[in-house]
């Protein structure tokens, strides 16, 4: 068995075209997703300009609180105090993106709708909330006030975005998920080469193996496991590309993305064998049915656009959970997303029982075969 | 060894075995001679359980042959008419790993792979990889692959196509040699001259049907041609013609192109009793020659064409 282990990681690896377009063709694909999307969140924050207008009877706390909010290096907002004429000047000509009336009331005046229009509002929102929280407590709690005004100085979020499982959030991330599934699946192309050798019908050196006394099994699992290896090997060079060249976030759960990868990367090769022995149609007939398989299951994944998923998900849940792409990306949602260590076992069952069903199908299938012509 | 009997296999309507009957017997080099579509190949698959038949009955070493009979498998090599060997091992590697499918034991096996490397003659080629091999020694690797587990019984079909005449014979030498170690062999070809070289048995087949067995000896004792009398450069009459074609033993004469050929039944003095004849009517003629029958005679008579039409 080491025997044909051996050989079989020699012949693919000196043999580069089966390698290497299901290793290149993912970190092609990654590499544009990231450029497209995977640095939205990372784009260059601009200061919002803004403009004070000290009326009477200003309310002088805002005004410390704004300027708090200058002290940093990168400051969330920058703030002139102008005349009202000026500010209105200042707002006509786009040099500030808004203005605080500080007068008996708070009020903003905008130029527009936009990012730095919303976070002027979210300022002025944030502060009303808090000082009518010091409001009341001065009036049910006045003993308290000190240590609440301390509490507010520590400017902290206090509502934070999380995800149920308290990881990632980051709607973009699962398009990477569809792709590391896609790039298990693309085993399957490895997986059809390899089971291309072992069929008469399809090659001379396929024949002359079929004669030796090896047994089918053995044939069989020698160049799953070879192509296994080999292609986890790929998948794993495309999830520490993500991780350490584009610097995408899988918080940290690399021991169950590695999994993941290990099965995912299995039911590819097992699927490219089982359709390479499945009927006694011609290679590119079956390279075209793979590509069809891989790409479909991908897309109903959501490497394409990540509502089908959902949409599968509601309209036809049964797709997903025999889609093996689907398996995958719900796998690293498992981890990743929702924290939901069930499901996580579900779907790596569900992986590991595609996977002994399709190997031994690709067994029953060719075990026997004689073929009507070669 | 090997016993076929009433084989029969169609691709749709065309038949490509014709209830074929065969028997191999323990040590011989046993010829499968046919033109191209004779049926040869089809034959030599059915019998390794890589193709379907329709009916019939395929028995090797005593039992029925099936793609999961490995018994038997283990005591088989095989050459095929493709070459059937990896393009990314080097000679040695694939020498080994074809070797290693039969024989587990290491040191064993690379002892086999070494003698079958001197055997083919691959020795300064045990590292380069097949696509740097020219076209005879890439034969000589697909054989060395085939036979490097010593088998019992070899099956090579036309193991000397597009090779050069070097290659060639030293192919040939090779069989022979194996066959002297023990091995059975069954070949296959379409070159006449080839079987009848190295073949001590024979069979010839047409249109899926095997159409005469026997040694060369024993082939060319089934037909009517004792002698084939071949002479240039030579003008004849019509009535000498028919007086040529009435001479003993003369069963039938051609003449083109001012060439003529006879043939001449088993008999004595066939050669002279025509020379007397040309020289008594004064007729001058070129070159002689005087053939004993080959196997293309036996086909020739057999099936009425010539081996290679």
């Amino acid at each position: 068995m080491l025997h044909l282990i051996k050989y079989n990681i020699i012949v693919k690896t000196r043999c580069m075209n089966v390698i290497f377009w299901p290793l290149v063709f993912p970190l092609i694909l990654g590499t544009l997703f990231y450029f497209a999307f995977g640095n939205i969140e990372e784009a260059d924050f601009e200061t919002v300009h803004a403009a004070v207008v000290e009326e009477d009877h200003a309310d002088t706390v805002f005004l410390e609180f704004l300027e708090t909010l200058e002290d940093d290096d990168e400051p969330l907002i920058q703030v002139q105090k102008l005349s009202r004429p000026d500010a209105l000047d200042a707002l006509k000509d786009q040099k500030v993106e808004g203005i605080y009336f500080t007068g008996e009331e708070l009020t903003l005046c905008v130029g527009g709708n936009g990012i730095p229009e919303s976070i002027l509002q979210s300022l002025l929102e944030s502060y009303e909330n808090g000082k009518q929280a010091m409001e009341l407590v001065a009036e049910l709690h006045p003993e308290g006030i000190v240590a609440a005004a301390e509490q507010m100085g520590e400017y902290e979020e206090l509502v934070e975005q999380v995800s149920l499982g308290g990881r990632t959030t980051d709607g973009n991330i699962q398009f990477f998920y569809a792709l590391i599934a896609m790039a298990c699946l693309y085993g399957a192309f490895i997986g059809l080469d390899a089971a291309v050798n072992i069929q008469s019908n399809l090659s001379a050196l396929a024949a002359r193996r079929c004669v030796t006394p090896t047994h089918k099994l053995k044939l069989i699992l020698t160049e799953m496991l070879s192509c296994f290896f080999l292609h986890f090997l790929n998948v794993l060079i495309l999830l520490a590309y993500l991780q350490y060249v584009l610097k995408l976030d899988f918080q940290g759960q690399g021991a169950s993305m590695l999994l993941i990868s290990l099965l995912g990367s299995m039911i590819g090769v097992s699927m490219g064998i089982f359709v390479g022995s499945f009927g006694k149609m011609g290679e590119g007939v079956k390279v075209g049915l793979l590509l069809g398989i891989s790409m479909t299951g991908s897309f109903l994944a959501g490497l394409m656009a990540g509502e089908i998923k959902y949409l599968v998900d509601r309209q036809a849940p049964f797709v997903n959970r025999i889609n093996p792409a689907a398996v995958i990306t719900d796998a690293f949602y498992c981890v990743n997303v929702y924290d939901d260590p069930g499901r996580f076992g579900r779907s790596l069952v569900t992986l590991a029982v595609m996977c002994i069903g399709l190997t031994l199908a690709s067994f029953l299938l060719i075990r026997r075969e004689r073929y009507d012509s070669i | 060894m090997v016993e076929i009997k009433n084989l029969v296999k169609r691709y749709g309507d065309v038949v490509a075995l014709d209830h074929l009957n065969l028997q191999v017997r323990e040590g011989e080099i046993f010829g499968l001679l046919g033109p191209n579509g004779s049926g040869k190949t089809t034959a030599i698959n059915c019998m390794l359980a890589l193709l379907s038949f329709d009916r019939g009955d395929i028995r090797l070493f005593g039992e029925e042959m099936s793609p999961d009979n490995y018994k038997v498998k283990q005591q088989i090599g095989i050459v095929l008419q493709n070459v059937a060997v990896f393009d990314e091992l080097t000679v040695y590697e694939n020498i080994d790993y074809f070797c290693g499918l039969y024989i587990r034991d290491k040191a064993r096996r690379k002892e086999l792979v070494d003698e079958a490397i001197a055997f083919a003659g691959l020795e300064e080629y045990q590292k380069k990889r097949p696509p740097k091999l020219s076209g005879g020694l890439l034969r000589r690797l697909n054989i060395a692959c085939g036979i490097a587990h010593k088998p019992k019984l070899i099956i090579m079909d036309e193991p000397t196509v597009a090779v050069d005449p070097q290659s060639r014979n030293k192919i040939l030498e090779g069989i022979q040699e194996l066959n002297r170690q023990g091995s059975t062999i069954i070949y296959t070809s379409h070159y006449m001259e080839e079987v009848e070289q190295i073949c001590t048995r024979i069979a010839i087949l047409d249109h899926g049907r095997s159409i005469a067995v026997g040694t060369k000896e024993e082939l060319k004792m089934m037909i009517k041609t004792g002698e084939t009398i071949t002479i240039e450069a030579v003008a004849l009459a019509g009535e000498q013609l028919a007086a040529i074609r009435d001479l003993p033993h003369v069963f039938a004469v051609d003449y083109e192109g001012q060439v003529l050929t006879v043939r001449c039944t088993k008999a004595r003095h066939n050669l002279l009793s025509l020379l007397n004849y040309l020289q008594e009517q004064e007729i001058v003629f070129g070159r002689v020659f005087s053939e004993l029958p080959t196997l293309n005679d036996v086909f020739l008579e057999i099936t009425g064409k010539q081996l290679r039409d």
